[in-house]
């Protein structure tokens, strides 16, 4: 056996002896596998809710009697959000995000009953799942575990043993490396599991799970490396595990909230209310169906007049009522897009800020390639409001069509009058059959990969500087042993 | 009193007795300075709004009111409700940053609407914010347990234990003069910052019961140090030792409590009631109309003798069958607002046992931010939701005509009474 394995199979025969060790591995592999169990059972569960919920929206827009077709409109539709296979890893933004939205028309509602609204406080302690075991207490274990590696022989007097055996400085902090680095690999164990078990019960792609494993060994060996260099470098044992104790609270509890903060107040959002507000505005400039003056349904009016080369509407052969609500979804809808892109952007602008931040930690680095890989990342309910919005779009248009095809401009004008008439608009409900499903088309690996390299690109920056670090320290222990 | 000063002094020579306190007071300070800024921003997005609204309103009146149809001026008109931050809201921002504090509602079916969610960055509130409370929560015991973990083994460590027991008169007074000394201190530290914010924001007395909290808190750790410490352990063991009970109270226990509880009390009535609110209104387009009529005159008999309708569209009826749908959802309502109550309750009982929760959840039902208080505004909506429906119902179902000055008449949103505005901090 080499010396370095030698050495670090003593170690692991000590940790093996320490109560603390024992203790702490423990608790976090039963905490780990708590937490894998509960995770990919409340993904299981909340997925099969929502499909649950998302069939029975489907029954009831196709299950709908003969009605006129805007009245359908306004009758709308709910689309729920699937939750990604690796949710059951990663959950993400999921329980802050909504995973619902009421669609209809010339409305944009806002995704609701998200998990932590309807949660007390305790939501806000932050959620047990495998990836916060490895982001947040995972690093907690390896310092107790760790801190005393080199620091404490160095107390006892054992590190000049070593010397005396023709043991290099470097080494010596290989040997400790290797040894904490295999506890790190146990921890890393049930995540591993987890991920295992997604893809073949979730079908989660293979590659972003291996991907995921790499991402978090990374992480974990920063902290490993990070652990043996402050061991290395600090006089007292106590010293050390004060020292990794403020850096694991600051890089891991403090910077993610402060980021927060200073994101908010560097790109602040708009409340929904104002952006409501700023839309009607702008409808009533570019065109206003209520006003009977309003220049653009004028000139929409005459247009149509000119084209089918009639001069009232009734002589139309499509109904106009029909065709000026689908003038109306056409400009409401280019604002609801345009106002959503504005709001997309903004909140990129804070995700920049946090991961400028995440050059001050790499706790914040990991979680955003985390939630990427995973799909449980902002992007992901980007993705979703995106969809609903274009599918919300699509079934409004195609219910004015039928509106302005199946609807008579004369019945349309006398359905409140005349009983045959508000017979004749209420259109046969085969035509909601025919409105097609609303499928949630997931973000693609390749999509994922490019959002979750930022973060993997600030993690390897910190393990470069980490190694430049445990450089430092194996100059220092030369000249100490 | 020369006893503690030189107990002061020993302290303040320790090499990192200074520094950290000086820590705490700077991440004490820039929490609440975070805080106050934070509600600041919400009470001038509120005022921001109220412009926009009267410029909104006074669109849809122009209009609107032309035809001096009410059913118009209900349908178009959206009515503003906000909630504003208490005076304490800055030491603990709680759920504001996911709850909205501005709500647009119209006099349509309500539980269509009052569970629409404000466009947040879902990232930013994954960490939480960075309050008092946080510090408070979390950061202080760090801090106590750093300044206490050594208290008596650092002397054994140092061999100076046997004189320091024998030199004093009362060995208990020492030990307890030291722990009280880091503890207030610890306490002033995180108080102080507390009353500035409390101070500036208008908070008056209920600042007091915070203080009192965190007092209570900083304590609770000390004694856990003081518990810790009497297993004569070595100073590293017990470091290592009081960070593990940290770990597991403020992270470990309440994430299994919440998946504990999450999993007791299902909650998805939310959505259940929302898809059967659905179906009920519009099934109201459907159902013979006298009917509809009849059973919306139960619940609001002062509307029986209304003329009968006589075409095919009233507005009246419209918003009879709005009405009935809300209703046909009562009890669902009531069963998914009673799934969050019991939440936050068996979240309150978790609280008793865990020091950590029970101060989160008592310092955010001081500061008006919890789940309660989420609830409470939606009770507000609520009540101005029935005063939006009654003032529309006569010229409704008596056919008045409905002018601009109808318009101007229309009840509006007030601050509600107990959460007085206070004077604006940096303004």
């Amino acid at each position: 056996m080499s010396p370095i394995r030698l050495m670090a199979a003593n170690d692991w025969r000590l940790m093996a002896r320490s109560r603390v060790a024992q203790l702490a591995l423990l608790m976090l592999l039963a905490l780990a596998a708590v937490a894998a169990l509960t995770a990919i059972a409340h993904r299981d569960h909340s997925n099969d809710l929502r499909a649950r919920f998302q069939a029975q929206a489907d029954q009831d827009f196709d299950g709908q009697p003969a009605r006129h077709p805007h009245r359908m409109v306004h009758y709308g539709h709910f689309v729920f959000r699937p939750l990604p296979a690796l949710a059951g890893f990663d959950p993400g933004v999921d329980a802050f995000t909504g995973s619902t939205i009421f669609l209809e028309g010339h409305r944009q509602n806002s995704a609701n009953f998200g998990d932590v609204r309807q949660s007390s406080l305790l939501a806000r302690f932050g959620q047990l799942s495998p990836a916060f075991v490895l982001q947040v207490l995972a690093p907690l274990v390896l310092i107790f575990i760790g801190f005393g590696l080199i620091a404490a022989e160095r107390e006892r007097g054992t590190l000049r043993l070593l010397r005396v055996h023709g043991r290099s400085a470097g080494e010596v902090l290989r040997g400790k490396l290797l040894a904490l680095a295999g506890i790190a690999a146990v921890l890393l164990l049930p995540a591993c599991l987890a991920l295992a078990w997604l893809t073949v019960s979730a079908q989660a792609e293979p590659v972003a799970a291996v991907l995921l494993t790499i991402g978090y060994a990374g992480y974990l060996g920063l902290w490993v490396t990070g652990v043996v260099t402050v061991s290395a470098l600090t006089r007292s044992a106590r010293g050390a595990l004060m020292a990794l104790l403020g850096l694991w609270a600051v890089t891991t509890i403090l910077v993610p909230r402060i980021g927060s903060d200073v994101a908010l107040r560097m790109a602040p959002l708009p409340t929904r209310l104002e952006t409501d507000i700023a839309i009607q505005r702008d409808l009533h400039r570019i065109g206003d169906s209520h006003n009977p003056d309003d220049p653009h349904f004028a000139a929409f009016k005459a247009g149509l007049l000119a084209r089918y080369k009639v001069s009232r509407v009734e002589d139309l052969p499509l109904n106009y009522r029909g065709l000026v609500a689908m003038e109306g979804e056409r400009l409401t809808a280019g604002l609801f897009d345009r106002y959503a892109e504005a709001q997309f952007a903004r909140q990129r602008r804070q995700a920049e800020v946090v991961n400028g931040l995440a050059l001050l930690s790499p706790a914040v680095a990991v979680r955003s390639l985390s939630m990427a890989l995973a799909g449980t990342d902002l992007e992901g309910h980007r993705r979703f409001l995106r969809q609903a919005e274009a599918y919300r779009y699509t079934i409004v248009q195609g219910l004015n069509r039928l509106q302005a095809e199946a609807v008579t401009y004369v019945d349309d004008g006398n359905r409140n009058s005349d009983p045959e008439a508000a017979r004749r608009v209420r259109i046969d409900p085969r035509h909601w059959h025919d409105v097609p499903d609303f499928t949630y088309r997931s973000a693609g690996l390749g999509e994922r990969i490019r959002a979750a390299a930022p973060g993997a690109a600030v993690l390897a920056v910190w393990l470069v500087l980490a190694a430049g670090a445990l450089g430092l320290a194996a100059r220092r222990l030369g000249r100490d042993l | 009193m020369s006893l503690w000063s030189h107990e002061l002094r020993l302290f303040l020579r320790q090499p990192l007795a200074a520094p950290l306190l000086a820590l705490l007071l700077l991440l004490a300070s820039a929490s609440v300075w975070a805080g106050l800024a934070e509600i600041t921003r919400q009470h001038a997005a509120i005022d921001r709004i109220l412009p926009q609204q009267a410029a909104d309103e006074a669109a849809v009146a122009a209009w609107a009111t032309r035809e001096g149809d009410a059913g118009n001026v209900a349908y178009y008109t959206h009515y503003a409700t906000w909630d504003r931050p208490s005076p304490l809201a800055f030491a603990a921002l709680g759920q504001r940053d996911v709850a909205p504090f501005v709500l647009r509602i119209r006099a349509l079916a309500l539980e269509g609407q009052i569970n629409e969610s404000e466009a947040y960055n879902a990232e930013l509130a994954l960490p939480g914010r960075f309050d008092w409370a946080f510090v408070l929560t979390y950061l202080a015991p760090l801090f106590i347990i750093v300044l206490l973990h050594d208290l008596v083994s650092s002397e054994r460590e140092g061999g100076r234990l046997l004189l320091l027991t024998v030199m004093a008169r009362s060995e208990t007074a020492l030990w307890v003069r030291r722990v009280v000394l880091r503890v207030g201190l610890v306490i002033l530290t995180l108080v102080l910052p507390l009353a500035v914010g409390g101070l500036l924001s208008g908070a008056g007395q209920p600042i007091l019961g915070m203080a009192g909290l965190a007092a209570a808190y900083a304590v609770f750790w000390a004694l856990v140090c003081v518990a810790v410490g009497r297993f004569r352990l070595a100073s590293v063991t017990s470091a290592a030792t009081l960070a593990a009970v940290w770990l597991i109270m403020t992270l470990v226990l309440p994430g299994l409590a919440l998946l504990a509880i999450n999993a007791a009390v299902p909650v998805r009535q939310g959505v259940e009631l929302t898809l059967a609110q659905r179906e009920a209104v519009h099934a109201g387009w459907d159902k013979p109309k006298e009917a509809t009529l009849a059973a919306f005159f139960r619940e609001e008999p002062a509307w029986r003798d209304t003329a009968p309708m006589r075409s095919g569209f009233h507005w009246k009826w419209y918003y009879a069958f709005q009405h009935l749908g809300d209703l046909s959802v009562a009890e669902q309502v009531r069963a998914y607002r009673a799934g969050l109550e019991r939440r936050n309750a068996l979240s309150g009982r978790i609280g008793l046992l865990l020091p950590p929760v029970g101060l989160q959840m008592v310092l955010h039902r001081l500061a008006e931010t919890d789940l309660v208080a989420q609830l409470t505004y939606q009770d507000r909506i609520r009540r101005y939701h029935r005063e939006l429906r009654h003032f529309f119902y006569p010229f409704l179902f008596r056919e008045q005509p409905f002018g601009p000055a109808d318009f101007a008449r229309a009840p509006r949103w007030r601050d509600s009474a107990d959460t007085p505005r206070p004077p604006r901090p940096g303004a």
